[in-house]
């Protein structure tokens, strides 16, 4: 059950390259968060900034009672979020929304895909796995080591990383990596966002393995909460792509079966 | 206790607060409790099932929005079936905002969905009629003439009317409304516009227009709304911009004896509830025995000293 509040920010600070985490104190929406599911914040000062900004939750406290935004600096909305809510402001959210990743029972090694901001939804769903006694595998990509952003959880929890960037391996894909990997270890699921290529080649992957795929999907989004069908993706019905429906990220998503997203080309 | 109950046409709501065609469904009852509001209001659903528009079909800009949603409607069985069965769970009258093409087929599809558990039909005649190149209906009074009469004879319901805000004569086409037989109009749609990134060169909407709403439009609406309530005796219900229970006064005091809320509720699932309950502050601060009094209250004589008191802000 989403939550609306105004609730205190207990920190905001620059995080690595282009990034900021704001965290906030909401027992509420931090009390029932799955992994992959979003808040929706509301951003003031601007007079532009008219939607509220949709963000993956970056991290949950152990206690259960702060949730971390891990946010790239991009237009209007989020360079006032840097600036407008200091710790001790308030910050009028929404939350937890959508519908989040699912590990399948008794899985006992994941890969997770991430590049740019996509990687920010991978923390939480790595915390759970790892919680669950799980295996997790990182594979993530950014324009530059600084934006590698999500990289320290990695090592805090002692997960294999396999970091690709632009300008470090410039035409190479982190995916290169994954299908190498792929031929020693077996996985029980993959999770993959940030890129449409990403998702289609971690799609392939998945068919040649059979194993399930996610994806965290992004669209522009004015209610956040399945009103107003303006966040809509085109997706598969069927997973030979036959016929297609229209859904709303926010609610049907934002993490959908990587069968759903991919289109012709996979 | 202020008695917020209005009337429009045979119909009595208990209060004049309702969700926008578009802008509301189910899913907000997980957010605010749907048997406050005054009714509820249904997406425009047309006959022919349609997917919509290009993407992407929302954008900001400066004080609203634009969408090109398209009518993206699951059609007729599926209203009747499994929407009318579920709205029967909650207590508000049920208003069903529909569309079409044509005069006769909003003539149907009137017909159709007149069932039980309806309160109302909302003739949504904004969108294009493709007898008159595309032209929306309400653009024209003949056109609303046309298409009002062949509606009013195909239901007994009380008959709603939205105008588009993009004539330039909203108080003709009202009068058409009128003369036609229509019950009430809603005032107004949302107003064609655009956008472009001026970064990428591309307009921010895949269909590249759309309708503007928010606070952006509130100004001209509220002029249209007073023009029409000037033009007509039919209950006019304003729509347009609404974010706080000022703005519903703003609108009641133009002449509107009740209000559509769209915009606000994406950025405050709360929105409704909290003008309902900013009605009844307002109204109990100035001593008003009804809501209703508000309607078409507007001053025009110059106030003198005392009354300038009655004009002080809520606390
Ligand atoms: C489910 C979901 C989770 C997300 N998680 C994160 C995250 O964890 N970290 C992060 O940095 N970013 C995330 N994003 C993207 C983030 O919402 C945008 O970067 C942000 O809205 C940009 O706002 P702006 O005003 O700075 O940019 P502008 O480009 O000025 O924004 C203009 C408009 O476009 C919208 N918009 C722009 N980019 C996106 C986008 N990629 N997705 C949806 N709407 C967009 C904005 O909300 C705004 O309405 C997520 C998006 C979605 C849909
Ligand atoms: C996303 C969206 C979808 C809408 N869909 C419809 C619709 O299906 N039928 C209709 O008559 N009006 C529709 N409208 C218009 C609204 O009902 C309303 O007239 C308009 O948004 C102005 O009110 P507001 O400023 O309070 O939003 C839609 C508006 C929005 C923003
Ligand atoms: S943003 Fe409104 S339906 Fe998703």
């Amino acid at each position: 059950m989403p939550c609306q509040q105004e609730a205190l920010v207990t920190a905001n600070y620059p995080l690595t390259g282009d990034y900021w985490l704001v965290e906030i104190d909401s027992p509420e929406i931090a009390g029932s968060l799955r992994p992959g599911q979003f808040v929706n914040i509301r951003v003031s000062g601007g007079p532009s900034t008219f939607f509220r900004r949709p963000f993956s939750v970056y991290r949950v406290s152990a206690d259960r009672t702060r949730l971390q935004v891990a946010y790239k600096l991009v237009g209007e909305g989020t360079r006032l979020m840097s600036t407008t809510l200091p710790a001790g402001a308030r910050c009028d959210i929404i939350g937890p929304l959508g519908k989040g990743f699912s590990i399948p029972p008794r899985a006992r090694r994941i890969a997770v895909v991430g590049r740019g901001i996509g990687i920010a939804a991978l923390p939480t769903l790595m915390d759970e796995a790892v919680g669950q006694g799980i295996e997790v595998h990182g594979f993530i990509s950014a324009r530059d080591p600084a934006n590698l952003v999500a990289a320290d959880i990695f090592s805090e929890h002692g997960c294999s990383l396999i970091t690709h960037t632009d300008t470090e391996q410039p035409g190479g894909l982190v995916t290169d990596h994954l299908s190498a990997l792929l031929s020693q270890i077996p996985f029980d699921a993959f999770y993959v966002c940030g890129s449409n290529r990403l998702v289609r080649a971690v799609h392939r992957m998945a068919l040649r393995t059979g194993v399930p795929a996610e994806a965290a999907m992004e669209q522009h989004m004015a209610c956040g909460f399945g009103d107003c069908h303006g966040c809509v993706i085109e997706v598969n019905k069927d997973m030979l792509g036959t016929s297609k429906a229209f859904r709303e990220v926010c609610h049907h998503g934002p993490v959908f079966n990587t069968w759903e997203v991919v289109d012709g080309r996979a | 206790m202020t008695d917020l109950s209005v009337r429009i046409g045979g119909l009595t709501l208990p209060n004049p607060v309702m969700p926008a065609s578009g802008t509301f469904a189910e899913g907000l009852a997980q957010a605010i409790d749907l048997n406050r509001l005054g009714a509820l209001v249904t997406k425009t659903i047309t006959r022919e099932l349609r997917a919509g528009n290009p993407l992407p079909r929302v954008a900001e800009v400066a004080g609203g929005m634009l969408n090109a949603i398209g009518i993206p409607s699951k059609g007729v069985a599926y209203f009747r079936d499994v929407t009318l069965p579920l709205y029967r769970g909650w207590s508000p009258p049920l208003v069903v905002s529909i569309s079409a093409p044509t005069a006769e087929g909003f003539a149907e599809l009137a017909a159709e969905i007149s069932l039980p558990g309806v309160a109302a039909i909302e003739a949504n005649i904004s969108c294009p009629n493709i007898e008159e190149d595309g032209r929306a209906f309400a653009m024209k009074p003949a056109s609303t003439a046309i298409v009002v009469r062949q509606l009013r004879a195909a239901t007994a319901l009380p008959l709603w009317v939205k105008l588009t805000p993009n004539t330039g004569e909203i108080a003709e086409v009202a009068k058409a409304a009128e003369a036609e037989g229509a019950d009430a109009l809603v005032c107004a749609n949302t107003i064609l516009a655009m956008a472009i990134d001026p970064h990428s060169f591309k307009p921010r909407l895949g269909n590249l227009l759309g309708g503007l709403s928010g606070p952006a439009i509130k100004p001209i609406v509220l002029r249209q709304l007073y023009q029409c309530a000037r033009a007509v005796r039919l209950p006019i219900i304003g729509c347009g911009g609404i974010m706080t229970a000022l703005d519903a006064v703003e609108y009641l005091l133009a002449g509107a004896v009740a209000v559509q809320i769209g915009t606000a509720t994406f950025l405050d699932s709360a929105a409704m509830p909290n003008i309902i309950d900013g009605l009844d502050r307002f109204c109990d601060a100035r001593g008003l025995a009804s809501v209703s009094e508000l309607t078409g209250a507007i001053r025009h004589e110059e106030t003198d000293e005392e009354d300038l008191s009655w004009l002080s802000p809520p606390t």
